[in-house]
């Protein structure tokens, strides 16, 4: 007994050390999935009010770019519109069918906190579970692509930013169709990697590079980014560093995009998979 | 007592904020993240109880954690340099040793040694941190830089801190 007693007297500090380390590797290790921690949704809940209050103020610096991105963004919706009055002139009157058709909801979310200078980025909305948001949702900016939603708080949801190196998307190239797969390579936050696309393929800079809409979290056709240039990489394939429309410096205002049909893919592909 | 306990609660929230504030939101080519809360445990005065000095560094690293969204990546890297402290102290000595009662500071032991002590203490601090963010050994040497170029920077902003600690 005394011996063991000496022996933690002796250690007590390396034993102190290796507790508390082995908390926080188990933080490290279980705590990305945020959701699982209740006891970080809480201390998130106070940060999230601090981070929510300097956004505020930091904000109004910015006002003048985010009206100009909104008038713009009003523009190209008005002119949809008008061109869907146009189609419903046709001959072909289209039925409204609200129960089927419709695949995708959007809401409309501001970000409270983002980083782009880690490794492993994620932003803060301020919309969360009260307000329909879950897990696996696309977060989208007018532009293109920003993320996908980790984890939901009643009135807060993290996304995994783009610039994340554990991010990746099924994306294509416009122009003809053949998709790969998108990451960040933890470089840059203006570019990110596409890769995957074989050499026989025919690549241009400034192609166009769009979600595929395989995984079922983003919709077909929303924008990534361009080609800025091109490498052979391995045997076979292209890697393609693509300049990402999206500025992250700057993420203000974001869609969060469900998929209603999500469930109904996964669970058919699961039959087959 | 009650006054230096004080005075180190100031220390703490004025460099959480700092952090928080600004250097959190430092972009610099993604190459350089500095990080001065570590300045906090490089402060303690000198003949602080061990678990004390440990408890501290796991709080200071799980405040920093909460706010930028990274559990437990600064609180085992701090809680690390919480551990090596005593040894990287023993290890940049002065030669008459430390006063009693005196704080590891620039104004105490002079600028060389200071610096020396910071250097050291971030150069561990940022190694484990930025490994434990990558979590990877593949880009290696790239990781490498950040540490190397965010150890640099951080040391820098450490020292003028304490220079305009010490002009005070």
């Amino acid at each position: 007994m005394r011996n063991l007693l000496n022996f933690l007297a002796r250690y007590n500090n390396l034993i102190i050390f290796l507790i508390l380390e082995g908390i926080a590797f188990y933080l490290l290790t279980t705590g990305n999935s945020y959701h699982n921690s209740r006891l970080l949704n809480g201390v998130r809940g106070i940060t999230n009010g601090i981070n929510a209050k300097i956004y505020n103020t930091r904000s109004y610096l910015s006002l003048h770019e985010i009206n100009e991105r909104l008038a713009g963004e009003n523009v190209a919706l008005k002119n949809k519109i008008a061109q869907m009055v146009r189609e419903e002139n046709s001959v072909f009157l289209p039925v409204n069918d609200s129960i089927n058709k419709q695949q995708y909801l959007h809401t409309s979310a501001e970000v409270i906190e983002n980083s782009i200078n880690k490794q492993k980025n994620f932003f803060t909305i301020n919309k969360g579970e009260n307000q329909g948001i879950k897990v696996d949702m696309a977060v989208t900016t007018a532009s293109g692509v920003a993320g996908v939603i980790v984890g939901c708080s009643r009135n807060y949801s993290v996304a995994m930013s783009v610039l994340n190196l554990d991010f990746k998307v099924s994306a294509r190239i416009k122009s003809n169709g053949y998709f790969g797969s998108l990451s960040w390579d933890g470089r840059d936050y203006k570019y990110a990697i596409l890769s995957e696309i074989p050499q026989h393929v025919l690549v241009n800079v400034g192609d166009t590079i769009e979600t595929t809409g395989y995984s079922a979290i983003f919709p077909e056709g929303i924008i990534v980014g361009t080609v800025d240039n091109y490498e052979k990489y391995g045997g076979d394939f292209y890697k393609i560093s693509v300049l990402l429309i999206t500025d992250f410096k700057k993420l203000h205002f974001v869609d969060v995009i469900g998929n209603m049909k999500k469930k109904e893919q996964l669970n058919l592909e699961k039959l087959y998979k | 007592m009650i006054n230096s306990v004080l005075r180190f609660c100031l220390i703490f929230v004025l460099l959480i904020l700092l952090q928080v504030l600004l250097f959190n939101n430092i972009e610099f080519s993604g190459y350089v993240n500095p990080y001065v809360y570590v300045m906090f445990i490089l402060l303690l005065p000198i003949e602080i109880p061990s678990w004390l000095l440990l408890l501290l560094s796991f709080g200071t690293g799980l405040i920093i954690d909460f706010f930028s969204g990274s559990p437990g990546m600064h609180t085992s890297a701090t809680v690390l340099i919480g551990f090596v402290r005593p040894y990287v102290l023993r290890l940049v000595s002065p030669r008459d040793g430390y006063e009693s009662g005196s704080d590891p500071s620039m104004l105490a032991y002079g600028f060389r040694w200071f610096a020396t002590y910071t250097l050291l203490m971030v150069l561990i601090h940022h190694t484990a941190l930025f490994y434990l963010e990558v979590f990877r050994f593949a880009d290696f040497f790239r990781t490498l830089l950040r540490v190397i170029l965010s150890t640099l920077f951080s040391t820098g902003f450490i020292l003028l801190i304490e220079f305009y600690r010490k002009g005070k």
